[in-house]
């Protein structure tokens, strides 16, 4: 089936713009803004007294990343392999800048304030290991092969997983995910990834009984009604469950007013499902889903590996981001602080993944161009 | 995958791996495309669980969070005499606060404030200047006033409506009627006895909040009216009650009395017409105490004593020794027995030896010879002693317990006290003496009451009761109150010897205070000590019915504490007489004009 309606796809003019992946994430980006908004009137009605205070922000946002997205879609993507590394070693200053002088919010402290602007670097180092991660691989003299390369090439993320990781757990996570996705597309054979799952397993068992309040996560996770913690995650269920299978319509959330906390940010999707139902949240999903399989095609079109494997990257960054938000906030997994892409509130974030979308625009532009 | 390797040839990075490694990168990001597929779907499952399975667990549990819910008070059901006259109603009041958050022009809505609730300007000041989410700035105002203050259309000013219960003859019948608390729930008297018809079932509004408890504009909310309370008809007269209130108003006052407690009941029903314990208290100010006792409330407990003490129903919650009003159940028993005949004939000397000990006759030098009848008339102790020593225990206490002279009238009012009497086998034939005219024992006055009631009225033993009947708003039946009877307790020939020498006490006897020519009426007086007997302190009663041979209207005085002559027959019948005189022709009793003409004398 794939391959198939691939093939038709064959048939566009060279250099043209992948107008489907446009479309939809034009789509992700509208339905974002119209979601964040009802979302976060009230909020921001209470905390600003202007019920459209994070649509604006977000909006500046959107029109910056948009712009970025358009500047990076027109030019080569090879354009950037010169940048790659400088990227990445950019990434690693910034992220350490944030540890010594960045500001906090809501008790995390993840952004850096340029005249008067707000950054997270983390959201940058996310493009910044794809876009690092691609040319490294795709411009090394061996082939990644044996398990040795592999680490290697996992050791060179490192730097980054463990800055980032210091006070955002999550997006160390997203990126370690984008790594092992990147490697693995990148090398043959399986059984090498069998054993890292295992050592993955083993890690994490560690990591979590190392430190008690981790352990009292996964507890949380199983009773969050038991547990005062677990206050976010019910407030969530209570907003999927209010959903049924059409919603409460749209704006008429009870959940976002105020008892989800910050409910424009991580639990967004929650306040979807109350509002447009099991078959509103399930259409966002598939429109997550189709923009994922235009980046499955824009990789296996891609004319090199270096294209081959930024798309993987992106799609691996997509796949692992929306997974991980969805299955927190259905309590699938035990809470962490992850955000949807595009529709959950935040500036940096939505630049950079319009940034991203460019790249991926750029790389499906280049196909058969033989 | 055949379909793969031909599509291969598009394939573009051939510099770097050639066709193997081509291969593999499509079959590995396909891989991780399809894990990515495979955990969404798990993932849509796990949305259909939670919003189609769980969605009404969720749902509800979400709902509760968000819902507050606010009492709508039902209105209290009235409280009515027999001829419909409303004795407890409710008055719409209103609560005026001011929410600080909506005021828009402050100034003006202190202006207004003031001038409208006639307070003073800087206490409304500070109240409507206070940053709070809701300040309350007068409770229990008239509902015109509240109106008016909504006319304004203030914003950030709230007028809630309310209903205060309200007393229309503030003190009539004080100690009967009770008072309720500000949860619209009876604390005292028929209030507290009927409250379950009265108050109604309260209301719900539900409305939705944020999380910060405040209320949605525009949401719908669910409402659920409340259930008004039924309307008690009672058969309290208000015409008889404020002329008995009078009267015992007037002798509380000419004797400087501690108290006075008249009632009036009908021997045949038990439905009582007037019940008066002066001095009474405003049951619109319950918690008032009079000018004297204020100053003896030094603290809040001794306030609570006090309210208590003032709030009882001695008719009904205190004993006392009933002296010779008893005497008609020692007669009614002695007769019933037959040890005694009206004729039998006895000798007073002033005095009667039971045992060891001499027991005086209220008349030191004797009655003499004489027969029951006169004996009756005379009150005279040695007779009635002699009648309890031939009853002897066994049959007194027969009588007693068929008379139901044990125990509690049951009577529609909370508090009620049970009769103390000695233990069976604890009396001698001097407990017997004294028992016999009425001392030694305590029994409320509304015992003593009943149980002449039902020797008097033909043997039907009756239970006195306030309540008649439950009625809805529109002033349909919804239940019409039962209560219980027992039929011959005595016969009817003793009832009506027992009637027969009553109104003989009235007309000749120590009762002729209380004759009211044309009307027959019946009685026996009664003076007692309480105890300690040092303190030579007097309770002055007297019982009275007409008309004697078929009684309509039963009368009980109890004077506490006269000051200067104390001796029933003297001060209380006259009582009696006055309170006769008035409702019999009022209630429309036969007039008997024969009876009026022939004794035309002997009227005061």
């Amino acid at each position: 089936m794939l391959f198939k309606s691939s093939k038709k796809q064959t048939t566009y003019r060279k250099n043209q713009l992948d107008y489907i992946m446009f479309v939809l994430v034009l789509l992700c980006v509208i339905l974002g803004l119209i979601m964040l908004y009802s979302t976060s009137a009230y909020n921001g009605r209470v905390k600003f007294s202007d019920s459209a205070y994070y649509l604006k922000k977000q909006f500046f946002a959107t029109s910056i990343g948009l712009l970025f997205m358009y500047l990076v879609s027109e030019c080569d993507y090879h354009f950037w392999e010169k940048f790659a590394f400088p990227a990445y070693v950019l990434s690693l200053i910034l992220s350490a800048l944030v540890l010594a002088v960045g500001s906090s919010f809501n008790g995390s402290k993840r952004w850096l304030s340029i005249a008067g602007l707000s950054f997270q670097p983390a959201e940058f180092a996310k493009v910044a290991v794809i876009l690092f991660l691609a040319w490294y691989i795709s411009h090394a003299k061996k082939k990644i092969v044996g398990i040795f390369s592999m680490l290697k090439v996992m050791l060179m993320v490192m730097p980054i997983v463990a800055l980032v990781g210091t006070n955002n757990l999550s997006t160390a996570i997203i990126i370690l995910g984008i790594a092992v996705v990147m490697v693995f597309v990148a090398s043959p054979g399986y059984k090498q990834f069998i054993i890292i799952g295992l050592v993955g397993v083993v890690f994490v068992a560690i990591f979590l009984s190392v430190e008690q309040y981790r352990l009292e996560r996964l507890m949380i996770w199983r009773n969050p009604e038991k547990y005062e913690k677990g206050y976010q995650t019910l407030q969530g269920l209570f907003a999927i469950g209010s959903g049924g299978l059409f919603g409460t319509g749209f704006g008429e959330s009870m959940q976002k007013l105020g008892f989800v906390p910050e409910a424009q940010n991580d639990m967004i999707f929650s306040i979807i499902c109350e509002e447009l139902g099991l078959f509103g949240a399930v259409i966002i999903i598939i429109i997550f889903f189709l923009l994922l399989y235009r980046f499955l095609l824009t990789a296996h079109y891609a004319k090199d590996l270096f294209g081959n494997l930024i798309a993987s990257g992106i799609l691996a960054h997509m796949g692992v981001q929306v997974i991980l938000n969805i299955a927190v906030v259905t309590n699938t997994i035990p809470n962490t602080g992850i955000t949807l892409p595009f529709i959950s509130y935040g500036g940096t974030s939505v630049m950079f993944l319009l940034a991203e979308m460019g790249l991926a625009l750029s790389v499906s532009r280049s196909r058969h161009m033989q | 995958m055949k379909k793969e390797i031909k599509s291969d040839r598009e394939y573009g990075f051939i510099k770097e791996g050639g066709r193997k490694n081509k291969k593999n990168n499509k079959k590995k990001v396909l891989i991780v495309f399809a894990v990515i597929m495979f955990i969404i779907v798990f993932l849509v499952g796990r949305l259909v669980f939670l919003m189609v399975f769980s969605s009404e667990y969720y749902g509800k549990q979400a709902k509760e969070l968000h819902q507050r819910e606010r009492n709508i008070k039902a209105a209290r059901g009235k409280i009515l005499d027999c001829k419909g006259n409303i004795l407890a109603d409710n008055k719409s009041v209103c609560t005026i606060s001011v929410i600080h958050s909506q005021i828009e022009d402050q100034e003006k809505v202190i202006e207004v404030l003031t001038k409208e609730l006639g307070k003073d300007e800087e206490e409304i000041r500070k109240r409507v200047e206070k940053v709070s989410s809701i300040e309350i700035i007068a409770k229990n105002i008239d509902k015109s006033v509240g109106d008016k203050v909504r006319s304004y259309g203030l914003s950030g000013v709230k007028i809630d409506e309310d209903y205060k219960r309200y007393y229309p003859y503030d003190s009539l019948a004080s100690k009967v009627l009770g008072f309720t608390g500000s949860d619209n729930q009876g604390i005292i008297g028929l209030e507290v006895e009927y409250d379950k018809y009265l108050s109604g079932k309260p209301g719900k509004i539900l409305t939705l909040t944020d999380a910060r408890g405040i209320e949605i504009e525009d949401s719908a909310e669910e409402r659920e009216e409340p259930e008004n309370g039924n309307d008690v008809y009672t058969s309290l007269d208000v015409n008889v009650q404020k002329y008995v209130e009078q009267a015992a108003n007037k002798v509380l006052e000419k004797k400087s009395a501690d108290s006075v407690s008249i009632f009036v009941m009908s021997p045949k029903n038990g439905e009582i017409l007037a019940m008066v314990n002066t001095p009474e208290f405003n049951l619109n100010e319950p918690y008032t105490l009079s000018a004297s006792d204020s100053a003896l409330a030094v603290d809040s407990a001794a306030k609570q004593d006090l309210l208590n003490k003032m709030w009882r129903n001695p008719c009904v919650s205190n004993t006392y020794e009933p002296g010779s009003t008893f005497k008609i159940i020692t007669m009614a028993a002695g007769l019933e027995e037959g040890v005694v005949k009206l004729s039998d004939t006895f000798s007073c000397p002033g005095y009667k030896i039971v045992d060891d000990r001499r027991i005086k006759c209220h008349k030191v030098t004797g009655h003499g010879a004489e027969d029951f009848t006169l004996a009756v008339m005379n009150s005279c102790n040695p007779v009635f002693i002699e009648v309890g020593l031939r009853l002897g225990v066994d049959n007194m206490y027969k009588y007693f317990n068929q008379f139901q002279l044990f125990g509690k009238t049951n009577v529609d009012l909370p508090g009620e006290a049970s009769t103390i009497m000695h233990k069976k086998e604890n009396v001698g034939n001097v407990e017997l003496a004294t028992v016999s005219f009425g001392q030694s024992f305590q029994i409320t006055p509304l015992q003593l009451a009943t149980t002449v009631s039902s020797i008097i009225n033909g043997g039907k033993r009756i239970t006195p009761h306030f309540g008649v009947k439950i009625c809805d708003k529109d002033g349909n039946t919804v239940e019409k109150l039962e209560y219980k009877t027992k039929d011959n307790i005595i016969s009817e020939e003793t009832s009506a010897t027992v009637r027969q020498v009553l109104e003989k006490v009235v007309a000749e006897g120590t009762g002729k205070k209380a004759y009211v020519a044309g009307f027959h009426v019946g009685g026996k007086t009664a003076t007692s000590q309480t105890l300690p007997r040092s303190a030579n302190k007097y309770i002055a009663s007297f019982l009275g019915f007409a008309p004697a041979h078929d009684p309509q209207v039963l009368v009980l005085v109890i004077i506490n504490n006269p000051q200067g002559i104390y001796y029933g027959g003297t001060i209380a019948a006259p009582v009696a007489q006055e309170i006769f005189s008035n409702i019999l022709p009022y209630l429309g009793i036969d007039y008997d004009e024969e009876e009026a003409a022939s004794s035309g004398g002997t009227t005061e």
